[in-house]
């Protein structure tokens, strides 16, 4: 089962999309791809999957890609992993790409195993940090148990080398080429699988108001403290226009949608300001939030680790000091108005 | 097909999360430490599994992949109602990663002859989240990961799960055998009756199968893992400054002055 690993190169980079519309991942990838690619001296290619979606391998290029594959089918809308793996692997067996980036979504992380599994290539998973060693070998860094330490993975026999990557910790390419050189850039490939070889069918899509905590500038996030009330949290975040979080207890005891969860179980922020309210700041928790520029703490409890991990904090409830702080911010936004 | 499913739910021991350390010389995780216990998002899997059984009738076959001490996951999993469990113990095994590993689940499944396979979300150890993934692509069957709620419709061969996606949920049929990802916290587990814990404790023994069982032996392992662990470093603390003010008023200035 070897493999001649000097046959495998450039870094290849998933576009993931829904309906036309890039998941903000993909752009992230892309940028983090670009230099890799500077770096092993290779090519930055987008691979791009959907319906009717040539405008976002052109925008791949725009935003840095060398070249971008395009699998335009109505096979692949909406997304379902049996149809997306079968094409990506098909492509990857083909082309042999050295290193490939996928978004750590739930649509990600969902079909990566789909294309490694069969191409027995190595896959990484959920990882927050991409270099490469002097060989040009992948390394691929994630937090593992608690979020305290840092694993670094390697692929060193098995090809092609495959991350999925947490959104939000790369900053997003921007465009940069022109839309002529874009469309010349992109190739439109063999579609290999169809309607009646698909092992699932969407029955139902319903997605609204994406929540998308890992862009917010301001998050208030809310924990056990709460206690079964929102509301002074959900108030101040309205107030500091930002978005609502809520710490994996919160969560489990269903006051707060999952999407809003912050740590290893949920997502990573990366605000300018963190308000963690009624948090006591399990590491699990800490791991989500420790990129944010600055971190307040409401919490009862003086001891509270989450003091530790705070630039500033105040013991008291946030049921009384949550409302106080709204009051003033809206006093304020009332005199500049 | 009416006489009911056979439901294989994959369960893995785990360090309990709450008790494990940091080496502070070597940095890495002092992982003997903690008492071993069944992956929580997996009591959410033999939830579904067990619920999954009363709705289209059929059987519950707990397994397992680890040591001989991973047989108490299984116990855990009898104790809630599963009928048996399978042991999947061998040197072999030893340093697999997701690849070897939900090859030899694959297998397993498919000697047990699996309708429905139902794994937990991911694993509180390595979270990668990427062998229930894995075991449909080794078998070619389909998938649902995500997964807040089951709907199985006997009379089609198929199951249908509302799946969480960002920022809202689908719902998708999946063609039998299909495998199973069970959202984290989507039910509430059911505790473990009396008389079954006890059975499970005392009499139950599962059947064990090693990787030459399953024709396997050459492709699992360390040997035949693409991914090896490179380094492990303690994660740098964020420095904060750690002011304490007392009164709302004081708050409100630092947080004005920071945005």
């Amino acid at each position: 089962m070897t493999i001649d690993i000097d046959d495998y190169r450039d870094v290849w980079v998933f576009v993931e999309q829904h309906e036309g519309d890039a998941a903000p991942v993909s752009w992230e990838l892309l940028s983090k791809g670009r230099e890799l690619a500077d770096e092993t001296g290779e090519s930055l290619i987008a691979l791009v999957m959907g319906d009717g979606v040539s405008h976002l391998a052109e925008e791949a290029v725009a935003r840095g890609a060398d070249h971008a594959l395009l699998a335009d089918d109505p096979v692949f809308e909406p997304y379902r992993a049996d149809p997306y793996g079968e094409q990506f692997r098909a492509l990857v067996e083909e082309r042999k790409p050295s290193i490939v980036l996928i978004g750590g979504t739930h649509t990600g992380r969902d079909f990566a195993g789909r294309v490694a599994v069969p191409a027995h290539a190595g896959l990484t998973a959920d990882c927050t940090e991409l270099a490469v060693d002097d060989e040009g070998l992948l390394l691929a860094s994630r937090p593992t148990f608690g979020g305290d330490a840092m694993a670094t993975i390697k692929c060193p026999s098995h090809r092609p080398q495959m991350a999925t990557v947490r959104a939000g910790v790369f900053d997003a390419s921007e465009a940069t080429k022109d839309d002529v050189d874009a469309a010349a850039a992109v190739e439109e490939v063999n579609v290999v699988v169809t309607e009646e070889d698909t092992l699932s069918t969407v029955i139902e899509r319903v997605v609204s108001d994406v929540v998308d905590i890992t862009d917010a500038d301001v998050v208030v996030a809310g924990g056990a403290g709460a206690e079964g009330d929102f509301e002074p949290i959900v108030e101040l975040a309205e107030a500091l226009g930002g978005e609502v979080a809520a710490s994996r207890a919160a969560v489990d005891e269903g006051w707060v949608e999952p999407a809003r969860q912050v740590g290893q179980t949920g997502k990573t922020v990366r605000p300018h300001l963190y308000i963690a309210a009624g948090i006591s700041g399990a590491v699990q928790h800490l791991e989500g939030m420790n990129d944010s520029d600055y971190v307040v703490a409401v919490n009862t409890d003086p001891n509270a680790a989450i003091f530790e991990h705070a630039d500033y904090g105040i013991v008291g409830d946030l049921h009384e000091v949550l409302p106080a702080l709204t009051a003033m911010i809206r006093e304020k936004q009332e005199v500049a108005v | 097909m009416n006489d009911g499913w056979n439901i294989v739910v994959c369960v893995k021991q785990v360090p309990d999360a709450d008790d494990v350390t940091i080496d502070p010389d070597t940095g890495t995780l002092n992982r003997s430490d903690a008492p071993a216990v069944l992956n929580r998002p997996d009591h959410n899997a033999v939830e579904s599994a067990l619920a999954l059984r009363e709705a289209v009738g059929g059987t519950v076959t707990a397994i397992t992949m680890g040591p001989p001490p991973a047989k108490a996951v299984l116990q855990t999993a009898v104790g809630a109602g599963a009928d048996g469990g399978v042991l999947l113990t061998d040197r072999a095994f030893g340093g697999s990663d997701t690849w070897p590993t939900s090859l030899a689940l694959a297998r397993a499944a498919e000697e047990l002859d699996a309708d429905v396979v139902i794994c937990g979300e991911e694993s509180t150890d390595s979270s990668t989240g990427q062998v229930p993934p894995g075991i449909a692509a080794h078998n070619g069957w389909s998938q649902l990961t995500y997964v807040e709620s089951l709907e199985p419709r006997p009379d089609e061969d198929v199951l249908v799960g509302k799946r969480d996606v960002e920022g809202g949920y689908e719902r998708v049929a999946a063609k039998l055998p299909v495998v199973v990802a069970m959202e984290f916290g989507a039910n509430r587990p059911r505790p473990a009756g009396l008389h079954r814990k006890i059975f499970a404790e005392t009499e139950f023994e599962p059947v064990e199968w090693t990787a030459s069982d399953l024709c396997i032996e050459d492709r699992v392992g360390l040997a035949n893992s693409p991914t090896k662990v490179g380094g492990m470093d303690t994660a740098s603390p964020v420095e904060r400054e750690r002011v304490r003010v007392d009164d709302v008023d004081d708050l409100y200035e630092h947080i004005m002055e920071v945005l």
